[in-house]
């Protein structure tokens, strides 16, 4: 590859400059595209301790590699920023439509820099690029800002912030069209900060295939890969709801803040019954070949006439566990996140939190001005809507658990983060595993997504007192097919004992995902089963001409975990940053609570595994120069 | 012609492979806007309709033609442009009652749906089943037995 025809849009707000730059084939190469990308120009243009809320934080959004091409899940779009909930690397990523307007306009990544001096929006169509005044816009919820902004574009695809972003919400998400958003880490109020409400992108060329023949092949096969997998018809079926129940019958959900385990009647709140009662139609992403999001409709009670492409696991959990609410409720509360433009795991965990203190008596009518209890769904939706208006109490909760937490005495405890960021559903103390290491190893801090053994069996919940290892579960055929090397696939995973090792497991699905995320594929289970790095490779050399094998794509990965990893410790990361909330290891659920000290003998092992000094939290030497990191300026 | 393309809205999940396919495939390049199926979609539907040549037994795209670069096939009812008769005109683009027949800058041509020589990559590439490939009487016995099964169930 001597040419890459890929381009970064770069636009100043401040200056209202905008321009653009050919994508190096050497920063591809080592980079790859989506979060590959977001990291270094994160790393080498966000000023060390800048402040995520003010002129200085750059937001990207950088599609995947494979984005634009019919390879099966090839739709998404990572957006990074700094942080202003965690004041560390923020980090989401998003599949429908944007990545491929994005990338048939020719552009692998948008960088958006500055502060709009009046409410602004951008609009690009392909080589043109406009900033415009988004007087008109600003205040209004996402859905009738997508509905005007697609009458004025045809055909573009809308990023934007609702008025929680505008607000600044710490939570804020952008979202993605009217149904999917980059939820996580606060990027909203990054955007709202910047005074832009909104990016609508349209393209009308395409990408050149390099050998298209072996595209469609690396195509048929990547199908028929995913199609063979053990939870692919599940999955086309009932989505990621197949995960609630086993974490319902393991008491592993987040119930009331994290206090009950799970709940009775978990099975109909938030279970498979629920597709059937409410989903009517399956909604796929581009080039996806799982369709996973269903459209749900209420027919009728109060919530009658509900519309909405949402029946997924995260909603389920935030509402239908931590804050105790029922399906009809968990729907409408899914429309308000989307609507008005806020994360639903952080939307949840606030709620729950605040719900918490009310019944503890820390907080008072006084300071709500009226009753909170888990369930209460009108209560809930009266708190939900002074957050995104940062009204009375709203406005305290509106910064965030952790920061809420410090306004009140005794609040701490029930303060359910890790690293600044509200943890999503899955309660350790009720099932240990390579996911929940995950949510403290997490570049992001407390989260699900960038971690998971690719072929969990959620059929098994079998405690191992060293918290070393999780059941592996499977057959030798499934561990024969699991494309990973072999010297590192007999370390992750003891065929004879049926035990995968936690730790090593880990480092490799962080790597997996990671790659993913910069490839622009998509981590649901039929996927993470079955499309490794080798698949990947052969697309990625199809598709762009580019001299790579599957383990320069997993170098890449580790390359950009490292950097990220860098990015934090320069933004200030704690060396024992990784830690779960108090009560996960001073409170029972279920007879369980976790042990500190088995927590950081598993700890200790990740960090040899990845090659980073536990007492300074830094990647060392040799791992740096091996990942050939040795080209940073600081 | 023996078999269409037979689209089964219903099943359609709108993740536009089709697209992705038959540019790649007629162009060497992924660009929907260079397929010549196009899906459309309705997002606040949760609804998608793929648009493809329809093949028409009149096709207004051939009577409009002025310079006879569109014909149909009489055996095979096949539409097809012979690009080296194309004069750029558009008239066909603006004939199509179904916005299918498009137009490529670059080439100064028109494009349309050629069944990729009688083996439709939109299709072979399409996982739901919306898009068959199927003599007319198949596609139609298949929605026919679908009716008389939810009749049998109400008998």
């Amino acid at each position: 590859m001597n040419d890459y025809p890929g381009k970064i849009l770069e636009v100043n707000l401040s200056t209202r400059s905008i321009s653009s730059r050919k994508v190096e084939p050497e920063l591809i190469k080592k980079y790859l595209g989506g979060i590959g990308l977001c990291a270094r120009i994160l790393y080498d243009e966000i000023p060390s301790g800048a402040d995520p809320l003010g002129e200085d934080n750059v937001l990207v959004f950088a599609a995947g590699t494979l984005v634009g091409t019919p390879f099966p899940t090839a739709s998404r779009t990572e957006a990074s920023a700094k942080s202003p909930l965690t004041g560390q690397f923020g980090t989401s990523n998003s599949g429908a439509f944007f990545g491929i307007q994005l990338k048939t306009a020719g552009y692998d990544a948008l960088v958006i820099k500055g502060k709009a001096a009046e409410p602004a929006y951008l609009v690009i169509n392909d080589d043109e690029a406009k900033i415009l005044n988004a007087g008109f816009l600003w205040g209004k919820e996402c859905w009738e800002t997508v509905d005007i902004l697609e009458q004025k574009h045809y055909g573009a695809e809308i990023a934007l912030i609702g008025p929680a972003g505008e607000n600044l919400v710490r939570f804020a998400s952008i979202e993605n069209g009217r149904y999917d958003g980059w939820g996580r880490t606060g990027l909203g109020a990054v955007m709202g900060s910047k005074n832009l409400k909104a990016v609508a992108v349209k393209g009308s060329r395409g990408r050149n295939i390099y050998d298209t023949a072996a595209m469609l092949e690396a195509v048929k096969k990547g199908q028929q890969l995913i199609k063979s997998a053990s939870s692919y018809m599940a999955f086309t079926e009932y989505g990621t709801l197949n995960a609630s129940i086993p974490y319902g019958k393991f008491k592993a959900t987040s119930a009331h803040n994290f206090t009950k385990g799970t709940l009775p009647d978990w099975k109909d709140i938030g279970g498979r019954p629920i597709v059937d009662k409410y989903g009517s139609r399956h909604v796929a992403c581009q080039s996806c070949i799982i369709a996973c999001g269903h459209w749900a409709e209420i027919k009728e009670g109060k919530y009658a006439g509900l519309r909405i492409k949402d029946l997924e696991i995260t909603p389920v959990m935030s509402f239908g566990a931590t804050v105790g609410l029922d399906t009809e409720a968990i729907i409408k509360a899914s429309e308000i996140c989307q609507r008005y433009g806020v994360d639903m795991v952080s939307a949840g965990g606030v709620l729950g939190f605040a719900i918490e203190l009310y019944k503890k008596g820390i907080l008072t009518d006084e300071d709500v001005g009226f009753e909170l209890d888990f369930g209460d769904d009108e209560a809930a939706f009266k708190l939900l809507h002074q957050v995104i208006n940062r009204e009375g109490i709203g406005n305290i909760l509106a910064e965030g658990t952790k920061r809420a937490a410090e306004q009140f005495e005794q609040a701490d405890r029930y303060a359910i983060h890790v690293k600044g960021m509200e943890i999503p559903f899955i309660d350790p103390r009720g099932r240990w595993s390579t996911w929940t290491l995950g949510m403290l190893t997490n570049i992001r801090g407390g989260d699900h997504l960038r971690c998971r053994n690719p072929v969990e069996n959620l059929r098994y919940n079998d405690k191992d007192e060293a918290y070393m290892k999780e059941r592996f579960g499977f057959k030798k055929p499934m561990y024969d097919r699991l494309d990973m090397p072999e010297e590192l696939k007999s370390k992750a995973i003891d065929l004879e004992n049926d035990t995968v090792d936690i730790p090593e497991m880990s480092k490799w699905a962080e790597d997996l995902i990671n790659l993913y995320n910069a490839v622009g594929i998509c981590i649901r289970p039929p996927v993470m089963e079955k499309v490794g790095p080798t698949i990947i490779a052969e697309a990625c050399r199809a598709f762009i001409g580019i001299d790579i094998n599957a383990a320069d794509l997993m170098e890449s990965s580790e390359r950009t975990w490292n950097l990220i990893k860098l990015f934090n410790l320069r933004e200030g990361e704690a060396v024992d940053a990784s830690k779960f909330p108090r009560r996960f290891y001073e409170e029972d659920i279920d007879g369980n609570r976790l042990d500190e000290a088995k927590i950081q003998a598993v700890l200790e092992k990740y960090y040899q595994a990845r090659g980073w000094d536990r007492k300074t939290g830094r990647p060392e030497a040799n791992t740096l120069d091996r990942l050939k990191l040795d080209d940073l300026d600081n | 012609m023996d078999k269409l393309i037979f689209i089964d809205y219903h099943k359609c999940v709108g993740c536009a492979t089709c697209e992705m396919v038959c540019s790649m495939v007629h162009e060497d390049i992924c660009s929907p806007a260079l397929s010549r199926i196009r899906v459309v979609r309705y997002p606040t539907e949760a609804f998608n309709v793929p648009i493809t040549c329809a093949f028409c037994e009149s096709p207004p795209c051939v009577s409009v033609c002025p310079s006879g670069a569109i014909t149909k096939n009489a055996d095979s009812g096949d539409v097809a442009i012979n690009p080296a008769l194309c004069i750029g005109c558009r008239q066909c683009v603006q004939a199509c009652p179904f916005g299918h027949a498009n137009f490529s800058l670059d080439r100064g041509t028109a494009f349309k749906c050629d069944l990729c020589g009688g083996s439709p990559q939109c299709v072979e590439f399409c996982w739901t089943e919306a898009l068959q490939y199927v003599p007319l009487d198949r596609a139609l016995g298949g929605k026919r037995d679908a009716a008389a099964r939810n009749i049998l169930k109400s008998g």
